[in-house]
């Protein structure tokens, strides 16, 4: 059923290449995961279904899991090589003073625009032609690849070979925090553009995989633009971001039963849903990703953050961008974390500014309460 | 030895956990079926501040006689001592563990239980707030050895009880009787006895099953998840696990003990040849080493104690290649990361070759804290999972980056100097 693709000489070059200039680097050759392409293979057996398998043993948790590892690992050598714009960790943060603890961060080289090389490349591209150009402008950013396996167990294998639904995680050579990375799955290029249940599913178990806490990753759908994506962001933020520190109020309802928890976050500028569940990840999932595709039907505008190793999921519906200046939020903006460019405005940035920013994006308590409405009723549906 | 529980321990005790998880923890806790103690190690003789009914039901206690007592009131003559100073040593060490103890309830008897412990930290600060210790009773035929002692002892004890009684009344009552309720949902203690009869003898060591593991990590798994949801409500949010513990960052260099120490908790997770300086000083000699792993100790021979406060030049010897020397002076000039290939020497004289790779790490101001360096020895490589040593160390790398960047913010307006 898995079909696999195989790469052209293209992609052997850039081995060679990058080979080549990392002993011109370091004088001795800091040695990658050997030739091909790393693939990390996600394990069959669920990682977090009704029994605790991670937990079974007492020091697993403790280490640094393979998946935690491989990323910081690549991000690392190619923060160390390269291909990113700066340093992110030159860039300095503070907390906003004010009872919300928003995290405010300057970095003059900040490009929102950070995707450029994808959105050129634009929809309607076919895979031959997305390895093709994709290879070419990626083969510094591209840090490994992440497929579905067939063992129980995840596992870190080296492949010429590509299946069919893997995600590529390309580097952000404009990164927001260290080990800002893409999650992009392969079939991006092929319509429809939406954020389906296999991609959500695959980024939600990336989280798991990574095992870190730390780790976080999001997903932006911004109804305004013509083209949109189904491409994942994910990055460490060692602090809590400030939307996940503030106090929610459950919704009850028979979805409790099957352990999952609908929460609203309260007294926060962007009215905010949070969606809950430990030990029924794959319900978890299902859920979050049918309420997506209902408010992209309807075209509204929304972003995702993923946190704590996919217990938590945020929703942030927005309010549709009526006139052209308005613009959307990312989900980390949303979350509470502001990136400046400026250092007088990194100066100057209060509370209450950019409380203002995040209540400008939000929805109106009735546009609100219809997406609970209908997330409940999804849920609800779910449970029966 | 109860009489130490006065009205002002007793608030700190019933505080300890409405501080942090809000007035409704208990209710919560109680509707989880387990066998479990919460203790607080932050109040003086590190005591019990909550037991689940059915944790009662298995010991035989009143909850009142549980409750401010350190967890060593339940072990007696037949408890393996290394059981218990293993159990003391990962409590030192802020870790969990999973060990069959052998414990005694009210009346004497002794039974065996799966105990696994947890610490919980608390995310802002990586502080340990408590420790939760689940006991699954294993099922084994558990022979009654009746030590009289035991009994008298609790006897003895249970004069506290009254003044507690007096002073909590009624809601107490209105506790138990909501627990007794809860019995069918506790494990029944007596049924395991005859279900599963293994004829181990009760003062011999006893394993637990698979399953009884799973069970003792799935309680842990649903204890943590409730603490965690209801911190929330208080905002002083916790968590079971360590990787982000690194709450406090002390930017004077000059405070070796305190940042070791934050180390030292991460250290866990990074099982590689690490030692970190401090840079002081932007000259080479003037770098100590603040921090340095056991995997490090260990290879090079020499104790952690000989190695902080040194540079890291002490590895070298009369053939080490001066020009690697000299790329690791430029690394650090110009905050570069570097690696080399370096020979050193071990503190009995034996030389070794080292992939060392050195980056500077920075602080949420951007601004250079530390040196971090890894140490590959090439005569043990081995790849791991299918990924390779220097794969592993970088991603070592980058996980020190992480905590020490986002941990080490500070509030207001800060000066990049």
């Amino acid at each position: 059923m898995v079909s696999v693709k195989q790469f052209d000489d293209d992609y052997c070059l850039l081995k060679q290449n990058s080979g080549s200039e990392l002993s011109k680097c370091s004088g001795v050759p800091w040695r990658g995961i050997g030739n091909g392409i790393p693939l990390y293979c996600l394990g069959t057996q669920p990682v977090r279904g009704n029994d605790a398998y991670r937990a079974s043993s007492c020091h697993a948790e403790e280490e640094q899991s393979l998946l935690d590892s491989l990323l910081l690992a690549q991000w690392e050598d190619r923060a160390w090589k390269g291909p990113l714009k700066y340093d992110v960790t030159n860039c300095e943060m503070k907390f906003i003073s004010g009872s919300r603890k928003l995290i405010a961060q300057l970095n003059e080289e900040w490009n929102s625009n950070y995707f450029p090389e994808l959105a050129e490349y634009n929809v309607l591209r076919s895979f031959d032609h997305f390895k093709f150009n994709c290879m070419k402008t990626f083969r510094e950013e591209l840090l490994f690849c992440v497929a579905r396996g067939e063992k129980a167990k995840s596992e870190l294998i080296t492949s010429t070979i590509l299946p069919n639904d893997a995600n590529l995680v390309i580097l952000n050579a404009n990164p927001v925090e260290y080990g800002h990375v893409f999650i992009v799955p392969i079939n991006f290029y092929n319509p429809p553009q939406f954020l389906d249940l296999r991609s959500l599913e695959l980024a939600a178990q990336f989280a798991i995989d990574i095992n870190n806490c730390s780790f976080r990753v999001f997903y932006d759908y911004h109804a305004s633009l013509r083209v949109n994506s189904s491409y994942f962001q994910a990055c460490y933020f060692a602090n809590p971001l400030p939307v996940e520190l503030v106090p929610v109020v459950p919704v009850i309802g028979n979805w409790q039963e099957r352990g999952i928890h609908i929460f609203e976050v309260s007294d926060y500028p962007v009215k905010t849903l949070m969606f809950k569940g430990k030990d029924n990840f794959k319900m978890l999932v299902a859920l979050v990703s049918e309420i997506c595709s209902s408010l992209q039907d309807q075209q509204i505008p929304f972003n995702l953050l993923i946190s704590e190793c996919s217990t938590k999921i945020f929703l942030f519906p927005q309010v549709r961008a009526s006139s052209a200046d308005a613009c959307n939020l990312s989900a980390w903006e949303c979350g509470g974390h502001f990136v400046f460019r400026a250092r007088q405005d990194f100066d100057l940035a209060s509370e209450e500014s950019l409380v203002k920013r995040l209540a400008a994006i939000s929805l109106d308590s009735e546009g609100f309460q219809a997406v609970k409405q209908m997330s409940c009723s999804i849920a609800s549906e779910l449970s029966s | 030895m109860g009489s130490e529980l006065g009205p002002g321990r007793l608030s700190l005790i019933d505080e300890s956990l409405s501080s942090r998880y809000s007035e409704w923890i208990r209710e919560a806790l109680e509707e989880l079926p387990d066998n479990f103690l919460i203790t607080d190690p932050s109040i003086s003789g590190h005591p019990i501040v909550f037991a689940s009914s059915g944790f009662l039901k298995m010991c035989g206690y009143p909850r009142e006689e549980v409750l401010g007592r350190n967890g060593r009131v339940f072990q007696g003559p037949g408890t393996d001592r290394r059981s218990v100073s293993e159990i003391r040593e990962a409590i030192r060490q802020e870790r969990s563990v999973q060990i069959s103890l052998l414990n005694y309830r009210k009346d004497g008897t002794p039974y065996w239980v799966l105990f696994h412990l947890c610490p919980v930290f608390g995310k802002e600060d990586g502080r340990v707030t408590h420790f939760v210790s689940v006991q699954v009773p294993i099922s084994t035929n558990s022979r009654v050895s009746g030590s009289g002692f035991w009994r008298n002892w609790s006897d003895m004890v249970g004069d506290s009880s009254i003044m507690r009684e007096i002073v909590f009344g009624s809601c107490r009552r209105e506790v138990c009787l909501d627990s007794v309720g809860d019995l069918s949902r506790s494990i029944p203690f007596d049924s395991y006895v005859d279900s599963d009869n293994r004829g181990l003898e009760a003062e011999e060591s006893c394993e637990a099953s698979d399953s009884e593991k799973q069970k003792a990590a799935t309680a842990i798994n649903n204890i943590l998840s409730t603490l965690t949801h209801y911190s929330e409500l208080t905002g002083k949010v916790v968590t079971g696990k360590r990787c982000s513990s690194i709450g406090i960052f002390f930017p004077n260099c000059s405070d070796h003990t305190a940042f070791r120490k934050i180390l030292e908790s991460f250290s866990r997770m990074l099982r590689g040849h690490m030692f970190i300086s401090g840079r002081t000083d932007p000259y080479l000699h003037d770098m100590p080493i603040v921090y340095a792993s056991d995997a490090f100790v260990k290879l090079t021979g020499y104790s952690k104690h000989e190695v902080l406060g040194r540079n890291c030049r002490f590895l070298q010897g009369p053939n080490t290649d001066v020009e690697a020397i000299c790329q690791i002076r430029e690394g650090i000039e110009t905050a570069q990361p570097c690696t080399v290939h370096i020979l050193n020497y071990r503190k009995d004289g034996s030389s070794f070759w080292n992939f060392l790779h050195i980056s500077p790490v920075r602080n949420a101001s951007g601004k250079i804290a530390f040196y971090v360096g890894v140490q590959i020895d090439e005569g043990s490589k081995d790849d791991h999972r299918g990924l390779s040593q220097e794969m592993r160390q970088l991603g070592a790398v980058g996980a020190v980056k992480v905590a020490v960047r986002s941990s080490s913010m500070g509030v207001g307006s800060s000066s990049k100097s």
